[in-house]
C-alpha cells in the first residue's frame, strides 16, 4: 500500500507530548474538582502536576503554532473558501461516519501531503485549536496565580467567572479525549492512524496525487 | 466670708493632721519621698481601706488610694490635684457634690483624662467601643474602666495576661486566649514579649471590629513576618489563600468556618457602607427575601441588582471570605503544626466552611451587617456573575457543571460504543444476507 508523509516530526512530538498533557490534565481536573469521589492523587499534588504539566502544554502549544505558521503546512488548517462546499464536504463526512462505514462505503475524503484532514475535522480543530485551547491556557493560567491576575480576572467578571469557562472547556476536551481516538480508529484498519502518528507515513489506498475533493 | 474663711482653717488643719497621721504609718512610707505634701496630705484620708461614699442611685464608690500603688503610678507626677481640680477645701467633706453612680463618675472623669491625653481620645473616639458609648451602651468602656488612674503604670497591661482590662468584659475570648498557643507562650515565666496580647493586635484606643479590614490580619504578619513566604512552599495560589482565608480559620483548628460574602464596590475598590440614616441593605434583603428564611441564589442576585441600578456609584460585587463563626474560636489558636494543612477540609463537596454563608456590608457604625444566605448560592449557576468574586475548587462547585461533565462522560463514551454496536451488527446484517446469497 502506497504511503504518503503527512505527519512531519515536529507535528508528531507536539501530538503526543499533547495528547498525553490532556489526559493527564483531564485525570489531575477530576482529582481537583471530585476530590473526596476519586482519590488517585492528594489535592495539592493534582494541583502541582496540573500546574506544571499545563506550562508544558503551553510550550508545546507554541511548537504547534510556530511549526505551521512557518511552513507551508498551514494549508492543512485551511478551510474551504466556499462556505456550500465545506458544508457538503463536512455533511458528507459525517454522513460516511454515520451511515456509509457502516455499508462499507469507501472515506470520502482522501488523504495528501496538504489535506491531511477532511473538512469535518479541519473545521473542528481550527476551533479547537484557535480558540479553546487558547482560551483554556488563558483562564488556566489567570487560576493558577488569581492574585497575580486580579485585575484581568475582575474585567472578565470575577474568579468564578474565569473557572466556569475553564471547566466548560474541560467538559468538551472530557468528551473528546474519548471520540478522537475512537475516530482515529476509523482507518483501513483499527491502529493506521496511530502508527502514522508514530512514523509519520499514511498508508493511502490509492496512489497520492491530487487532492481529488478539488 | 467669714464662714469660709473659717470652714478653709478647719480643713486646712484636718489636712494637716491627716497628713501628719499619713507620714506617721508605716504601710506608705516607701513611697512618701514621691509626693509632694498636698498629696501626702490627700493621702492621709484616701489611703484608708474601706474609704468610700454613697452615691445617688445607692451604689458605692469607692474612695481609697493605694499610696504605693500611686507611688509607683505615671500619674504620681502630676499629683492628685490635677486631676481633682474640681475638689476643692470649701467643697470637700461634706462633699456638696452629688454623683450619681459610679457610671456617671466615670464619664465625668473621660474629660479629665481627655485634657492631657487629647491624643489617645482622639484614637479613642474612632473605636468601636466609642461608637457603643455614642449608642448609649451602658458598658461600653471608657478611660477608668480599662485603666485605674491611682495605679496606672507605663505599659502595664501588657506584663501579664491577667491585668488585661480586656477580659472583664471579654471574659469567655479571654479564656480561649489564656489557652491558646498565644495565651500559654505569653504566661511562660520570663517570656511576657513572647507573644502578643489583646491590644498587640487589637490596638488599646483605636479598637477597630476585627472582622473588618485587615487591622487584625496585619498584626498577625507584623509578628510573622515570614508567613508568605513559608506558605509559598506548599500552598498553591497562597497570596489569594492569605486574603480570601482569615488566619484563624486554619490556625483555630477546631474552630467552624463559615462564608462572609461581603459587598464590594470594584470602581472605589473597598467593602460598601451603609450610610447613617440609610438602611439600604436590610431594606433591601428584607424585600429579597419574601419567606425570611435567608437568601437564595435568585434573592442574591436581586440585592445585587438592587444595588447596581442606575446612578449607583460603581458596579457592586460580592467577594467572599472564609473565616471563623466566632470570636472565641478566633482566639483559639494552636502551634502551627496543628493548623488546618489539608486542602480537601476546604476543597471537597460539603466542606465545613461552605455549610454558614452570610451576606454582609459594613454599617454605619463600622460594624459589619450581616444577613443569612442559603448555602446553596454557593454551588448554583445563578450566582456565577453576582457571585464572581469567591470560588473555591471543589467545595463551592457550579451543580449544573457537574451534570455536563456526566453528560461529557456519557457521549465520550457512549459515541464509539454505540458505533461501534452499528458497526457489529451491520457486520452481522451483512454476514446473514451474504449467507443467504451464497446458499
Amino acid at each position: 500500500m502506497p504511503r504518503i508523509y503527512v505527519h512531519p516530526l515536529p507535528v508528531r512530538i507536539w501530538h503526543w507530548i499533547n495528547a498525553l498533557g490532556f489526559v493527564t490534565m483531564i485525570i489531575t481536573g477530576f482529582q481537583i474538582r471530585y476530590i473526596g469521589l476519586i482519590d488517585l492523587l492528594s489535592f495539592r499534588t493534582a494541583v502541582v502536576v496540573h500546574n506544571w504539566i499545563g506550562f508544558v502544554l503551553i510550550g508545546n502549544f507554541f511548537v504547534w503554532l510556530l511549526f505551521y505558521l512557518f511552513t507551508d503546512k498551514i494549508t492543512v488548517y485551511h478551510p474551504d473558501l466556499s462556505p456550500t462546499r465545506q458544508f457538503r464536504r463536512s455533511f458528507r463526512q459525517m454522513w460516511y461516519y454515520g451511515y456509509g462505514i457502516f455499508k462499507g462505503e469507501p472515506n470520502p475524503h482522501h488523504i495528501s501531503v496538504y489535506h491531511k484532514f477532511n473538512a469535518m475535522q479541519g473545521m473542528t480543530y481550527q476551533v479547537i485549536m484557535l480558540l479553546l485551547v487558547p482560551l483554556q491556557f488563558y483562564t488556566g493560567v489567570l487560576l493558577w496565580d488569581v492574585n497575580r491576575f486580579s485585575g484581568m480576572i475582575d474585567v472578565v467578571g470575577g474568579v468564578r467567572v474565569v473557572d466556569t469557562a475553564h471547566v466548560l472547556i474541560f467538559i468538551f476536551f472530557v468528551g473528546f479525549i474519548f471520540v478522537h481516538p475512537y475516530l482515529a480508529s476509523l482507518g483501513h484498519t483499527r491502529s493506521a492512524h496511530f502508527k502514522a502518528m508514530i512514523t509519520g507515513y499514511e498508508e493511502v489506498e490509492e496512489a497520492p496525487g491530487p487532492n481529488p475533493q478539488k | 466670708m467669714h464662714g469660709i474663711r473659717l470652714a478653709t482653717l478647719v480643713m486646712a488643719a484636718l489636712f494637716g493632721v491627716a497628713g501628719a497621721l499619713f507620714l506617721g504609718q508605716g504601710t506608705a512610707r516607701a513611697a512618701d519621698s514621691a509626693f509632694s505634701k498636698a498629696d501626702q496630705q490627700c493621702l492621709g484620708c484616701h489611703s484608708a481601706k474601706g474609704l468610700e461614699k454613697e452615691l445617688t442611685n445607692g451604689e458605692t464608690l469607692s474612695l481609697h488610694v493605694d499610696g504605693s500603688a500611686f507611688a509607683q503610678s505615671v500619674h504620681n507626677m502630676i499629683g492628685c490635684a490635677v486631676c481633682h481640680a474640681d475638689i476643692t477645701i470649701e467643697n470637700h467633706p461634706p462633699l456638696k457634690t452629688k454623683i450619681a453612680s459610679i457610671r456617671e463618675n466615670s464619664l465625668a472623669l473621660t474629660k479629665v483624662c481627655r485634657s492631657c491625653h487629647a491624643d489617645i481620645f482622639k484614637r479613642y473616639e474612632a473605636s468601636i467601643h466609642a461608637v457603643l458609648l455614642r449608642e448609649g451602651n451602658p458598658i461600653a468602656p471608657v478611660c477608668t474602666d480599662c485603666h485605674d488612674p491611682h495605679s496606672v503604670r507605663h505599659n502595664a497591661a501588657r506584663e501579664s495576661i491577667a491585668q488585661v482590662p480586656c477580659r472583664k468584659c471579654h471574659a469567655s475570648i479571654f479564656d480561649a486566649y489564656a489557652a491558646s498557643v498565644h495565651g500559654k507562650a505569653r504566661s511562660k515565666p520570663g517570656q511576657k514579649n513572647s507573644a502578643p496580647l489583646c491590644a498587640d493586635c487589637h490596638r488599646a484606643h483605636d479598637v477597630r471590629p476585627p472582622s473588618v479590614g485587615n487591622q487584625v490580619k496585619n498584626a498577625c504578619l507584623s509578628c510573622h513576618k515570614n508567613t508568605a513566604a513559608a506558605h509559598e512552599t506548599w500552598l498553591p495560589n497562597t497570596k489569594q489563600h492569605l486574603e480570601t482565608v482569615s488566619c484563624p480559620a486554619c490556625h483555630s483548628p477546631g474552630a467552624k468556618r463559615k462564608v462572609d460574602l461581603r459587598l464590594y464596590n470594584v470602581a472605589e475598590k473597598r467593602p460598601v457602607s451603609e450610610k447613617e440614616g440609610v438602611p439600604l441593605f436590610e431594606n433591601r434583603a428584607r424585600s429579597v427575601d419574601a419567606k425570611g428564611n435567608g437568601l437564595d441564589a435568585m434573592a442574591l442576585r436581586s440585592l445585587l441588582r438592587d444595588f447596581n441600578r442606575e446612578g449607583a456609584p460603581g458596579k457592586t460585587i460580592l467577594v467572599g471570605r472564609l473565616e471563623v463563626r466566632t470570636g472565641v474560636e478566633a482566639h483559639e489558636l494552636a502551634d502551627k503544626t496543628k493548623a488546618v494543612r489539608n486542602c480537601d477540609s476546604c476543597h471537597r463537596e460539603g466542606a465545613d466552611p461552605f455549610q454558614s454563608v452570610t451576606v454582609s456590608i459594613i454599617g454605619p457604625d463600622g460594624r459589619p451587617m450581616r444577613y443569612g444566605a442559603h448555602k446553596e448560592v454557593l454551588n448554583s449557576v445563578t450566582t456565577v456573575e453576582s457571585m464572581g468574586g469567591f470560588y473555591a475548587i471543589g467545595g463551592t462547585r457550579i451543580k449544573l457543571l457537574d451534570m455536563l461533565v456526566v453528560l461529557a462522560l456519557l457521549i465520550g463514551v457512549g459515541v464509539p460504543v454505540i458505533h461501534l454496536t452499528f458497526g457489529w451488527l451491520s457486520r452481522r446484517y451483512a454476514k446473514r444476507i451474504g449467507g443467504r446469497e451464497d446458499s
